[in-house]
């Protein structure tokens, strides 16, 4: 063991350090296995002085690490190559739950719908719903800024967290808040920085309890899905619904291969298999006059070409319908042995078109698209099952991702709306944003991470940023084992 | 080390291509949650799995021994998995092709002998009762220190109660079945397996014995001993086309969840391989079969009702290898909503694993200890008089750890609650 493992094992115990090779493959990927870099040791801290401790006795030997919650991230965000995998899993204890004020403050390692599950006897749910929300975490949601298809109508994690008392890579403890937050003394105001951490994908800071606001349960939701003989046509009639002036609080989009993959899985919703595609629609709120919204959504889905518009009647039909789209992704293994996943936004006008370009794109490349996402915000997830053993055919996968991707930042896109950038998304920052941009995000994180010892090597290219290789020329490299 | 050694997991190798480390898995481990170590979930142990077929792990290897011990095999991860990931049968050709290179520790071997040998397991079973009727095991359970106190302590939460039998009525017009006894079941629930008899036959089974039954094999296959599941299967096949009832009737979750893969199990033997799926066809858990038949409610007389009168608030724990491994979720309540006198009460997480897992309590105990704790913390918040289970190691375990808590909760099989309430029916005025 070295040194630094034995004094991380002084702080949380030997049986929370792992520094075996064997026992840290597990370590070296997160829900994107395509992905793999592993950790030269990995720490598991139970509570919060011990998670302040071992940040601490990081900085004090000078060593990079990378947070991480359950691993589902998809974006290769929690990969600690040849550095200090830090594990916030075992955070995992609801500090408060306010009714009234409709609050809860958690620890990092909370599992999103944990959560949910203990606001509900209240009435009460977090809103936030990414697709992995039986499993993934609070913490690893602030650091990506997860959002989820509940997000259409009720916003992303940026717009539910509060607070966060937060441990900066130097060993700092400091509270975040949202600037125009009163904070009882006459000190609020200032700027927002907590938005800023939030989405910071690790790079600034260790989140070690965070306050987020708990959003009441709607009096009403109707679900409805409308299936659909062509994928354009389902992309219009999305475009037709937020045109009218309808807000559903999800509209989400599955095409045939992906309702193929779900329905033989055991979260089979009754998705008709023999459709192009379907929309899965909620409206919720109020129950005077949701009733309406939902026969608008139904005539806008038919005037687009739907050939059959279907209401859940009955809560666990609701919950079947949804368990479909949320365990979509993990249900594409039973499509090939390997998953690509992306995530890129486009202006959702050009939904249509774009789900054209992206299957001529596949066709051309040999490649088979999976569609599933979040169509009401343009959200695309694009994935192509694979089988990574096979070289050429990787290197089509490769070749038809990065086109895609290209195409939605040509198109006035982005390239991710949730799942950060991490390691995967990297080579696409140069390609969207200026030197300058690059530089000033630079100087941002130096706020929170001067040393830049948090996640270092992800989100912004080493080479992109001035003064990184400034810094790396004076020290000549000790730890920033972990750049790209 | 090459990969010609792990001939099983090498078959089954189709199984693990469908992971595609979503992570979903995790918050299903009983495992995972009390160890804190993705190295004990469903994700890290498939990963060594594969890492053992492509030889970058070696078999001998402590990592995966440890890891792979640790599982409960309780299956939990299968109904989370949205792939369809063949967990339970990934992990036995995993253990049975490691069974080479790592013998099973001394506890594991002494136990699945016992089970695999009719003369030691008699006796065995036997010396269990004595030590249970004389009040040894009950002592034992109460002096000792918590850790050697647990055994006597499971053994003597199998006690019941004297109990009037009943002249049980039924047309018989269902078809006949034919019960699968089992070893713990027949040794130590000798009551089950007559509450059984009797509920079927009220509900329109008529009901044969079968001679000639062994083990299900299922703590073997588990353990990785194949070859003794397969062996143990084969005399089960037989004796029970010997006795040739419609259907094959189990009142444990694990030896049901067993006789199910015997299909599976001897798949490659050519002599055999129809047989076993013929067989495991014609398999039924005892819930299942009580359920389609409605089950019968017998009404209680007003003399009789004194039990009845103040009902008795019954918490539903279900077995990992009914809920997850047989995927039969409803029929057990159905059983209890049938039984007269009893009120249902929710049990929060009554789908995960309690920690028995066959003889997981016995091998790896400080495990299964942990694994047991939050369980015990949901039962206490339930409020129910009596956690039913259809599944003898669940029965001992959550009964062993009420009774070491001091807690004063019974632990029943469902059907004895509706066998009960069909006794208080027939009780005379």
């Amino acid at each position: 063991m070295t040194s630094l493992a034995a004094e991380l094992g002084r702080i949380v115990g030997d049986a929370h350090v792992i520094a075996r090779a064997t026992q840290l493959l597990v370590y070296r990927s997160d829900a994107l296995p395509g992905l793999q870099r592993a950790p030269a040791l990995a720490v598991f801290p139970g509570t919060r002085d011990e998670l302040v401790a071992v940040v601490r006795a990081l900085a004090a030997a000078g060593a990079p690490f990378v947070a991480r919650g359950a691993g589902t991230g998809l974006s290769g965000g929690a990969l600690a190559e040849g550095i200090t995998l830090l594990g916030l899993h075992r955070l995992k204890r609801i500090l408060a739950l306010d009714p009234i004020g409709r609050t809860a403050t958690v620890e990092p390692g909370v599992v999103n719908a944990t959560l949910t599950r203990a606001a509900a006897p209240h009435g009460l749910h977090y809103a936030p719903d990414p697709s992995s929300q039986t499993a993934c975490t609070i913490g690893g949601n602030i650091a990506e800024n997860a959002g989820g298809p509940h997000c259409l109508k009720y916003g992303v994690t940026l717009d539910h967290a509060v607070r966060a008392t937060v441990v900066l890579p130097g060993g700092e403890v400091v509270t975040l808040d949202r600037g125009d937050a009163d904070r009882g003394d006459g000190s609020g105001g200032g700027y927002d920085l907590l938005g800023a951490f939030i989405g910071s994908e690790g790079c600034f800071g260790v989140v070690v309890d965070v306050t987020v606001r708990l959003t009441p349960d709607p009096e009403r939701v109707i679900t409805l899905l409308a299936d659909f003989m062509r994928v354009r046509d389902a992309a219009d009639a999305t475009s037709r619904i937020i045109a009218a002036g309808v807000l559903p609080a999800a509209l989400e989009l599955m095409d045939q291969p992906t309702i193929e993959a779900v329905e033989s899985s055991v979260y089979a919703a009754g998705y008709p298999r023999d459709a192009a595609a379907v929309l899965l629609i909620e409206v919720d709120g109020a129950a005077a006059g949701l009733e309406d919204d939902a026969r608008e959504v139904e005539r806008l889905c038919r005037a687009a070409g739907a050939r059959g518009v279907r209401v859940a009647h009955d809560a666990s039909e609701r919950a079947r319908l949804w368990q479909g789209r949320k365990k979509a992704f993990g249900a594409m293994g039973r499509v090939a042995p390997h998953l690509v996943v992306q995530d890129a936004v486009v202006p959702r006008s050009q939904l249509a078109e774009l789900l054209d370009d992206i299957a001529a794109i596949g066709a051309q490349h040999g490649v088979r698209i999976c569609n599933v996402f979040h169509a009401g915000d343009g959200n695309l997830h694009p994935n192509i099952p694979y089988d990574a053993h096979d070289a050429g055919e990787s290197a089509r996968v490769h070749a038809a991702m990065t086109e895609i991707m290209t195409r939605c930042i040509e198109a006035g896109g982005t390239i991710t709306g949730e799942h950060g950038v991490g390691l995967d998304k990297l080579p696409y920052m140069e390609q969207l944003f200026t030197p300058d941009t690059l530089d000033a995000m630079c100087s941002l994180r130096a706020v929170f991470d001067p040393d830049r010892r948090a996640n270092p090597g992800k989100v912004v290219p080493v080479r992109a940023c001035r003064e990184w290789h400034a810094a790396v020329a004076a020290r000549p490299a000790t730890h920033d084992g972990g750049g790209a | 080390m090459s990969t010609h050694d792990l001939v099983p997991l090498e078959r089954a190798r189709a199984g693990l291509d469908a992971c595609v480390h979503c992570g979903f898995c995790l918050p299903a481990c009983p495992t995972y949650l009390a160890l804190e170590d993705e190295n004990d979930s469903p994700r890290g142990r498939l990963l060594l799995m594969g890492a053992l077929l492509d030889g970058s792990v070696r078999p001998d290897d402590p990592a995966v021994g440890t890891h792979l011990d640790q599982c409960l095999g309780c299956r939990g991860c299968e109904t989370a998995c949205p792939s369809g990931v063949p967990y339970g049968r990934l992990l036995e050709a995993t253990r049975e092709s490691l069974l080479p290179h790592r013998p099973l520790p001394f506890v594991a071997r002494v136990v699945l002998g016992v089970f695999a040998n009719e003369w030691a397991l008699r006796p065995a079973l036997a010396l269990a009762r004595l030590a249970r009727a004389s009040g040894i095991a009950a002592l034992a359970a109460r002096l000792l220190p918590a850790r050697l106190a647990m055994p006597f302590a499971m053994l003597a939460s199998t006690a019941r109660p004297e109990r009037q039998g009943y002249e049980p009525q039924g047309d018989g017009s269902r078809g006949t079945a034919s019960l699968l006894t089992g070893c713990v079941m027949e040794g130590l629930f000798t009551e089950v397996n007559r509450a059984t008899e009797r509920t079927l036959t009220v509900n329109g089974w008529t009901m044969r014995t079968t001679d000639g039954q062994r083990c299900c094999g299922a703590l073997h296959a588990h353990a990785g001993d194949a070859d003794t599941a397969r062996a143990l299967a084969r005399e089960n096949i037989a004796a029970f086309e010997r006795s040739g009832a419609d259907v094959v009737v189990l009142n444990s979750a694990g030896c049901g969840a067993m006789c199910r893969e015997y299909g599976h199990l001897l798949a490659d033997d050519r002599a055999w391989a129809v047989r076993a799926s013929a067989f495991s066809d014609r398999v039924r858990d005892v819930h299942q079969l009580l359920a389609s038949a409605g089950p019968v409610m017998l009404p209680v007389p007003a003399h009789a009702r004194d039990v009845a009168a103040g009902a008795i608030r019954v918490a539903y724990d279900a077995p990992c290898h009914l809920q997850h491994a047989q995927r039969i979720v409803e029929p057990p309540l159905a059983v209890l909503h049938a039984a007269n006198g009893v009120s249902l009460v929710p049990l929060a997480d009554s789908d995960q694993c309690c920690g028995s897992a066959g003889i997981f309590n016995l091998v790896l105990p400080e495990v299964a200890e942990r694994v047991l704790a939050p369980k015990l913390v949901r039962i206490a918040e339930s409020g129910a008089d009596v956690v039913a289970t259809g599944n003898p190691g669940c029965l001992m375990q959550i009964g062993g750890g009420l009774r070491l808590s001091g807690s004063e909760v019974q632990v029943r099989h469902p059907v004895e609650l509706l066998d009960e309430s069909y006794a208080r029916a027939q009780r005379p005025g």
